[in-house]
């Protein structure tokens, strides 16, 4: 049954984008995509149909040959995506927070350099954080990057880099003083160019779902950065400036969150009014009733929060509070709806012959990538504790 | 060269609208809207969209005007041809074109086309899904004097000329006409792009202009309808199922033939 993709969206460019790329979804992601995801094998035709439609443009400013769109409209484009295939909105992910943290961030140079190369898009962008030994703890990193001229020398291993494989330049946070208190003062951001020299991109992950883009780890050995990549041109910014850009991607995973609950709401629905058990369609069992009833009113919590965070981003508001609780509820909420999903499907939803068991593989990344729910309601709380503080 | 194209195009409900969701009103011989789902540019016409983007960009210039005519139409819905790449949209909205037959709509359309000024092609969806009765575009057609080439598969624009290849069930034919002229076309001859985040903003930069009958020269007369609609109902579709056992599968063949024999079916 045709469906409003772009439901509670204000922003009336953003609605007929949404609506758009839903089509697009139906028609050219959901058939293909648990072809893909089954084979881990990146989605190169679907990655260009969204290139064509201008995707990895949607947040670059217009002056650099972007389109501006609003977080909202952005917002709506990740649920879809991810309704079709999570993937597919992880991919967009670290394009548009690079190409974000660089705007708001960047030097003139930089802007100029990179977010028009991003447009098209001739180069895509990774984020590279996470270490061997440091996650949620992010000012615990080791990689360090050492004056030497005009240069400096980033030595160091990164995990966890979504589109490291593909990706043409890369955001690396790095520590350029090792013993600055806080901590936070002595980290600095690079953007590293693929193919540097002492740069290499490492093994591809394997991982239970989020299939198809490729999850690598990052090594460097003395690659040799200019200082003129340092972004914002100067040293002791690059943590704040992470964790700043990181709340555009907690509304991308809050999306996806959404997406993922929706669809498997969406196959859940139908479902149980096709499948008979005891004379009737399950549909017509209370407890099932009750259960598609729970499922639906969390997603549209779920999708409510992420619009009011993605819409407080759009008004130039302070948005850690609003993107956390969206990202924490959004993704939790998804965890809990795949699960009443296969309850509601039962043992054919258990099978690969169906979507079902790729979303409930593709939930869990979701409440741990971009800050863990451990880590969202840390963000929560100290900023409801200062709001309230007596 | 510049070719200027206007391509006719129609707000229809949406044909995926689930069938349990679709009724009529027999009293007043009219499909009930569907709460909740939006109508949609008919589908055959956003193929003539495509293909007369497709003209104009092998043309290297000229422009393309979408036209329709409907009582209310849904904004979001009939901008869609602007989204894929249209250059401007005329709307002819009048509460007098709410249920317009073939004629009182080629009436409309051919005042609206003949005030747009001069055109080399016209091009029209083969037919419509909410009626399917493929009238307008022949009509058409013969009220303004032109060729009228149907199901292109292919268009190639000459220089005071267009060929087109039409589909047919064995086959297609190939069939020549001088500018300008009116082709129909269905999804053969291509599907219609996806509308790019750019051309979205391009269009909500552009406003159709919205015409009244009257702003046409056209009077209440001459929407009077050529021929009546006499009933409209959903058929009653009925299925029965009979399990037709043997001794064993080559019984059960024999007696299944006898009973097709016996219902004429064979």
């Amino acid at each position: 049954m045709p469906r409003d993709h772009a439901a509670d969206i204000l922003d009336p460019i953003a609605k007929e984008v949404v609506n758009n790329v839903g089509v697009w979804v139906d028609k050219e992601v959901v058939p293909v995509a648990s072809e893909f995801e089954h084979a881990d094998e990146f989605p190169e035709p679907l990655v260009n149909g969204m290139a064509e439609m201008g995707l990895f443009a949607i947040k670059i400013p217009e002056q650099y040959g972007g389109l501006d769109l609003s977080f909202e409209c952005y917002a709506g484009v990740c649920i879809e995506l991810a309704r079709g295939w999570m993937s597919l909105a992880g991919v967009l992910n670290t394009h548009v927070l690079v190409a974000w943290a660089i705007n708001a961030y960047g030097t003139e140079e930089q802007k100029e350099n990179y977010l028009r190369r991003m447009v098209e898009p001739e180069i895509r962008a990774a984020l590279s954080i996470t270490e061997p030994d440091a996650g949620s703890d992010a000012q615990a990193i080791k990689t360090q990057a050492r004056r030497d001229g005009d240069d400096y020398l980033i030595s160091g291993q990164k995990m966890w880099v979504t589109n490291g494989q593909r990706a043409g330049v890369y955001l690396v946070l790095t520590k350029t003083e090792m013993d600055t208190t806080p901590p936070h003062k002595g980290i600095s951001a690079f953007l590293v160019d693929a193919g540097t020299e002492g740069f290499t991109v490492g093994r591809k992950l394997e991982k239970l779902g989020y299939k198809g883009v490729e999850t690598t780890e990052l090594s460097f050995e003395n690659a040799r950065v200019p200082a003129l990549n340092i972004l914002g041109g100067s040293e002791g910014s690059g943590f704040q400036h992470v964790m700043s850009a990181l709340e555009v991607g907690r509304i991308n995973v809050a999306s996806r969150g959404v997406g993922v609950a929706q669809a498997a709401f969406e196959d859940s629905i139908h479902y149980a009014q096709q499948r008979t058990a005891f004379g009737k369609p399950i549909a017509q069992h209370q407890a099932q009733q009750l259960r598609l009833a729970e499922m639906a009113t969390k997603i549209r919590a779920a999708r409510l929060l992420t619009f009011d965070a993605a819409r407080k981003k759009d008004a130039g508001q302070r948005t850690d509070l609003d993107a956390g609780m969206a990202k924490l509820y959004a993704t939790e909420v998804a965890q809990e709806v795949v699960l009443e999903a296969m309850r509601i499907h039962g043992g054919v939803g258990y099978s690969n012959e169906l979507p079902l068991e790729r979303y409930y593989r593709d939930a869990p990344v979701m409440v741990i990538a971009e800050g863990t729910s451990d880590i969202q309601k840390l963000v929560i709380a100290r900023n409801l504790l200062r709001e309230y503080q007596i | 060269m510049s070719i200027n194209i206007i391509v006719c195009a129609k707000q229809v409900m949406d044909p995926e609208t689930p069938s349990s969701a679709f009724s009529v009103d027999s009293d007043i011989k009219q499909v009930t809207p569907v709460q909740g789902i939006p109508p949609v540019v008919n589908g055959f016409c956003e193929n003539a969209v495509e293909a007369a983007l497709q003209i104009r960009e092998a043309a290297g210039g000229g422009t393309v005007t979408v036209l329709s005519v409907g009582n209310e139409f849904v904004m979001d819905v009939m901008k869609k041809p602007l989204s894929m790449g249209a250059d401007s949209m005329i709307l002819i909205q009048d509460q007098l074109c709410e249920n317009l037959d073939a004629l009182g709509t080629v009436n409309v359309l051919s005042a609206a086309i003949t005030r747009a000024g001069e055109f080399d092609l016209i091009l029209c969806g083969q037919q419509a899904s909410d009626w399917d009765n493929a009238h307008v575009p022949l009509g058409l057609s013969e009220t303004l004097g032109i060729p009228c080439l149907t199901e292109a598969k292919n268009i190639e624009i000459g220089d005071d000329s267009v060929t087109v290849n039409s589909s047919r069930t064995d086959g297609y034919e190939v069939f020549e006409a001088n500018l300008p002229a009116l082709i129909t076309v269905n999804n053969e001859i291509g599907e219609p792009r996806y509308p790019t985040l750019r051309g979205i903003m391009q269009a909500s930069r552009k406003t159709p202009e919205i015409l009244s009958l009257s702003d046409l020269g056209l009077s209440e007369d001459q929407m009077a309808p050529a021929m009546a609609l006499s009933d409209l109902y959903i058929p009653v579709s009925e299925a029965q199922c009979e399990i037709i056992e043997g001794e064993d599968d080559a019984d059960s063949g024999r007696l299944l033939a006898l009973k097709l024999r016996e219902a004429k079916i064979i």
